[in-house]
């Protein structure tokens, strides 16, 4: 998941040059060819209930163009649901939600994925992955040792968010923070901890997800992490989907 | 001031007649406003369910009752105007919690449905309002209302049992709402589920009933409307929601028709009522008004003093109508929603009652303009009253042989151009005319005819008491003013039961001869215990299944569905038409019987109802726009037979073409015919032993359809019958009136018979007798008017209610009734004048006048 959070910057503008430059490096140094993982919500709503979801992540291919299967395994009432993610380098991705008790798949639509990502302080649209030329940006300058830059979505990637600022650590590349805006009010933070190397990428393990709106949190946790492993391709697939169901 | 002074110490003294006199306006404006305020507040309860349901819907696509395929969907999505779109599907179940009736369930995808609706899910365990995940995930998923919750001890996470396709199954409450929105639609009975969950337990396949849809932003309605409609081609409309409202209506219209009948009738009764009154009240006050001529009241002013006599009492009248009319509504209201439930399925229940203005304000017209038409001619005649004759005592009843003459010379004028209007009646303004003008040439001939009749009734009456029947039969004779104004109040009374009770004779008759024509199978298997209720289908596998079943000679798969043609739902029913045919011999209109169910089969055309044919004037030959979801289908009209399984028509169509066109091979109904030697019952019970656990499975005899149908056809005569006894209710008064204003008219006659002699059993006599020669005259009138209204009655059936080709037969039974019950009340409603008449002071009696 961090990943796509990672991700999400490539999607910012490219207002100015050197902004670029730092987005681009950052999804550089975190390209890997595939990855997996068993991922740990915590969603601490406003009134602090907590729910707990677990699921195994894998992604297929480099950023922009990858193929993700997201399977929940806890607790018992979800387990089995499936989302697919097809990501596009030109358009926004396309999203299938698999439901064994009905036995069926169900399109996210477009329209759809600024609404939350079930019950989790994520968007649907947070999971894209998006090239970093549909957005333009520039560097506001530098903070506790991270680049401070502003993107801006371009229309065509018809995203909820009219900015955002990142943070990106200067030392690694690696974001620290993401600051999400509506109509000029910030709607979400996510915040980036427990940074750390693995099979030489340096990536957070702990994502922290920020909703001020509902003032309501998820954490998510990335266990069993690895990257460049071998993935079948069919794997990725609707058919896949229901075979494994 | 003139009011003052001379109306109100009359209508004091007259209390009662006043009171009775205002009591046809009062009927009649009630009639109108009770039957209108409860198709208005049904139609009002229907929009507010669609309106809270719509929730920020802007727009919706359809396809009639047969939905859609999936793939639309994401056509519309696709669309560069639309902003968010959410299928949805919508089904009524059956929960068996007692007094619960039915639950709307909504399947609706709530990963982007919340963007249309607000659940106002305020009490749910939060982990479930806000986690679709875990509600799409268990298809026992349900969300249901606060107050559904409140009047069942329900709470979340408790169970609710609902008759699926998959039989009797658990649900989990997992959401309750909460508000005056969504969750107060269809009076809190409604329940949200995960669309495809319902597609599964509903027996649905892959297809949505609808796509509700909010435009992009920045877009214009009308605009995106006009593109997607382009888009989908015409097999989907595109419409706003309030559009169901207006099918809604079209349902209902029959019952504004029905209404309208009555209300005029009542209406006319009244006016006959009040001019009555008027007329005595400008004899009896003919001093009064010579005392104001001679002191300078001038002519015009006794004029406009009538005129406003008559426009108060038509105004409080309509007042009291308008309040007596809404008293009814309520009820009326739940007898439709009802009726509406049986019959389309669309059932309403209207809470409240919601009165229109513009509606009170027309009733309050119409009672005053009745009024005021009614007191027209007794105010001329006031105002006509010379000083001096006024001063003198003497009758002045006796309608001149002029006036006579002018009347006889109208009323036919009126009849030959109502004869005139028959020969253009394809017209609606000449059949409408034609109507009107014949019952007014008949209330026009009704004092010439009063007079012919009592002249004809008195020897008969002189046979049975020499004395009083004499007295009673000239009485009449030389007051056909009187007399007569009742006299056609109680023949219109009449004429309106003949006409109501002749359409409900020939209908039940004709729908039972459909009934044993095309209702002959010996069992009916449905996914639903009605077989009007089309929320769940069979799949079409059952039938080879069902067929296996011993003592089964032959199935026949029907699909049903409701289609909206050229703005108006209208049954489609689909099934294998040759093999119908042979079992099925339906009255053919046009068209050869021989070939034309080849041809359908082939798929080359359809063949329609008779009352399809007659409400949309087509016929054999035409070309029908049936719009599918695959595209509009033009297809020939083959045949028209007699087929009333629609109030609005039915289109027969091969099972093929539908199966192809709408691709949707479900099923609604086997018609089952057994082998000889099998029983329904023993067949019934194999029936229910193999497919009633596994599935939602009804097996019916024919006799419980056609116990269904005639329940239905009563159900639907039902307000005729309170529409009978309103015009009954009328007729009686009027007698109770002209008898109260006859003794009162005749007390100084009355008193001169006491004192010459006259025993009081003789006076009492005579009125009685009185009594039932008017009730008599009444009868006549109204029988020979009562055979003109049922032509009517049974052509606007024909040509705008309900398009049946109803035979026209004489209520005979129905008049021979009408004997006891009207010449009872007449008889009834002069015992109180007879002894009023024999009780009062002889002496007062004497100075009267």
């Amino acid at each position: 998941m961090n990943k796509y959070l990672l991700i999400f910057l490539l999607a910012l503008p490219l207002a100015a040059q050197d902004g670029r430059t730092i987005v681009a490096e950052s999804q550089k140094r975190a390209r890997a060819d595939s990855q997996r993982y068993e991922g740990t919500l915590e969603v601490n709503d406003a009134k602090r209930k907590v729910s707990t979801k677990r699921w195994v992540y894998e992604r297929l291919g480099s950023a922009g163009e990858s193929k993700a299967v997201l399977r929940f395994t806890a607790p018992a009432e979800v387990k089995g649901v499936a989302l697919l993610i097809l990501n596009h380098p030109d358009r926004a991705s396309d999203q299938w939600m698999w439901t064994p008790a009905v036995a069926r798949e169900r399109r996210i639509a477009l329209q759809d994925r600024r609404t939350r990502f079930f019950g989790t302080d994520f968007s649907f649209e947070d999971l894209e992955e998006r090239d970093v030329d549909r957005s333009t940006y520039k560097t506001l300058g530098e903070e506790n040792g991270a680049w401070k830059i502003e993107g801006t979505p371009k229309p065509e990637a018809k995203s909820q968010y009219t900015r955002v600022l990142i943070w990106i650590r200067k030392d690694n590349y690696v974001a620290t923070q993401i600051e999400c805006y509506a109509k000029d009010v910030l709607i979400r933070r996510i915040r980036y901890t427990e940074i750390e190397k693995v099979q030489n990428i340096w990536t957070a393990r702990n994502v922290e997800v920020h909703d001020l709106q509902r003032d309501s949190r998820t954490t998510m946790k990335l266990e069993k992490l690895q990257y460049n492993l071998s993935l079948a391709a069919e794997s990725f697939t609707l058919q896949a989907l229901r075979r494994e169901q | 001031m003139l009011l003052r002074l001379i109306t109100w110490p009359y209508v004091r003294k007259h209390l009662l007649r006043c009171t009775l006199t205002t009591a046809g306006i009062v009927l009649g404006v009630a009639v109108f406003v009770g039957m209108h305020t409860a198709n208005q507040s049904v139609l009002y309860a229907f929009n507010r369910t669609v309106d809270k349901i719509a929730g920020t819907t802007q727009l919706q696509v359809t396809a009639g009752e047969t939905g859609f395929p999936e793939d639309v969907l994401e056509r519309v999505q696709g669309h560069p105007g639309v902003g968010v779109a959410a299928p949805v599907i919508e089904a009524t179940v059956q929960t068996g919690l007692q007094g619960e009736g039915n639950l709307l369930v909504l399947g609706v995808d709530m990963t982007g449905d919340r963007n249309l609706r607000d659940y106002e899910l305020e009490k749910a365990d939060e982990a479930i309002i806000d986690d679709p995940l875990v509600f799409l995930a268990q298809p026992d998923s349900v969300i249901v209302s606060e107050k559904f919750c409140q009047r069942n001890g329900l709470k979340l996470n408790d169970w609710l049992t609902m008759r699926t396709m998959e039989g009797p199954k658990q649900f989990t409450i997992r959401g309750v709402m909460q508000g005056d929105g969504l969750a107060s639609a269809y009076g809190g009975n409604l329940a949200i589920m995960d669309i495809y969950a319902a597609q599964m337990v509903f027996g649905r396949g892959r297809t949505f009933d609808r796509i509700d849809l909010s435009v992009a932003e920045g877009q214009q309605v009308d605009r995106v409307q006009k593109s997607l409609q382009a888009m989908l081609g015409p097999g989907l409309q595109v419409d706003p929601p309030s559009s169901r409202g207006q099918q809604f209506e079209a349902m209902a219209k029959i019952y504004s028709m029905s209404a309208n009948i009555s209300s005029l009738f009542a209406l006319f009764i009244g006016l006959f009522l009040i001019y009555n009154t008027f007329s005595i009240a400008v004899t009896q006050r003919r001093g009064e008004i010579g005392i104001l001529r001679a002191l300078g009241a001038t002519q015009g002013q006794v004029k406009r003093l009538f005129l406003l006599e008559s426009g108060i009492a038509g105004l409080l009248g309509s007042l009291a109508g308008l309040g007596f009319g809404l008293l009814i509504a309520r009820g009326m209201a739940r007898y439709i929603s009802d009726f509406m439930g049986e019959v389309y399925g669309a059932a309403q229940r209207a809470e409240e009652i919601s009165a229109d203005p513009r509606l009170l304000l027309t009733a309050l017209a119409l009672g005053v303009a009745t009024s005021l038409i009614a007191g027209w001619i007794p105010a001329r005649n006031a105002a006509a009253v010379d000083p001096v004759k006024a001063l003198q005592k003497g009758r002045v009843q006796v309608i001149t042989e002029g006036e006579n003459r002018t009347r006889r010379w109208t009323a036919l004028a009126l009849l030959a151009l109502a004869i005139l209007c028959v020969f253009f009646g394809h017209r609606p303004l000449f059949f409408y005319s034609g109507y009107l003008l014949s019952v007014l040439a008949a209330l026009l001939l009704t004092p010439a005819l009063c007079s012919w009749l009592a002249s004809l009734l008195r020897p008969f009456m002189k046979l049975l008491r020499p004395v009083e029947g004499a007295l009673a039969a000239d009485s009449i004779l030389q007051s056909p003013r009187r007399t007569s104004g009742t006299v056609a109040a109680l023949s219109l009374s009449v004429a309106l039961v003949i006409g109501l009770g002749g359409i409900s004779k020939a209908s039940y008759e004709t729908i039972l001869d459909w009934a044993d024509a095309a209702l002959n199978p010996d069992l009916f298997v449905s996914s639903s215990q009605s077989v009007t209720q089309r929320s769940f289908r069979f799949p079409a596998s059952l039938g080879a299944e069902i067929q296996a079943v011993g003592g089964i000679d032959e199935i026949q798969a029907v699909r049903t569905a409701r289609i909206v043609h050229e703005g108006i739902p209208v049954m489609l029913v689909a099934g294998d038409v040759q093999r119908l045919a042979k079992r099925v011999k339906m009255r053919v209109v046009e068209g050869d019987p021989r070939t034309m169910y080849q041809l359908v089969e082939r798929g080359q055309g359809v063949v329609i109802s008779d009352n399809f044919a007659l409400l949309r004037h087509v016929h054999k030959g035409d070309v029908l726009h049936i719009m599918s979801p695959s595209g509009r289908l033009d297809l020939p009209i083959l045949g028209v037979v007699v087929d009333y399984s629609d109030q609005q028509g039915t289109i027969l169509m091969d099972r093929h073409l539908f199966v192809k066109h709408w691709k949707d091979d479900t099923i609604n109904v086997f018609r089952v015919y057994l082998k000889p030697g099998y029983t329904q019952q023993a067949v019934r019970q194999e029936l229910l032993n193999r497919f009633g656990q596994r599935t939602r499975f009804f097996v019916l005899t024919n006799g419980e359809i056609r116990a269904f149908i005639l329940r239905i056809t009563d159900q639907w005569f039902g307000l005729t019958y309170v529409q009978i006894f309103v015009a009954v209710l009328v007729a009686i008064l009027g007698i109770v009136n002209t008898l109260t204003v006859s003794i009162s008219d005749r007390k100084r006659e009355l008193g001169v018979l006491q004192a010459v002699g006259g025993l009081r059993s003789q006076v009492r006599h005579t009125i009685w007798m009185e009594a039932l020669a008017i009730g008599t005259l009444g009868l006549l009138i109204g029988y020979a008017l009562g055979a003109v209204n049922l032509y009517y009655i049974l052509e606007v059936t024909r040509r705008d209610i309900a398009g049946m080709r109803l035979n026209y037969r004489y209520p005979f039974e129905i008049a021979l009734t009408l004997i006891p019950v009207m010449l009872g009340a007449a008889l009834l409603s002069g015992a109180g004048p007879a002894e009023a008449a024999v009780r009062g002071s002889l002496v007062e009696a004497l100075e009267y006048e």
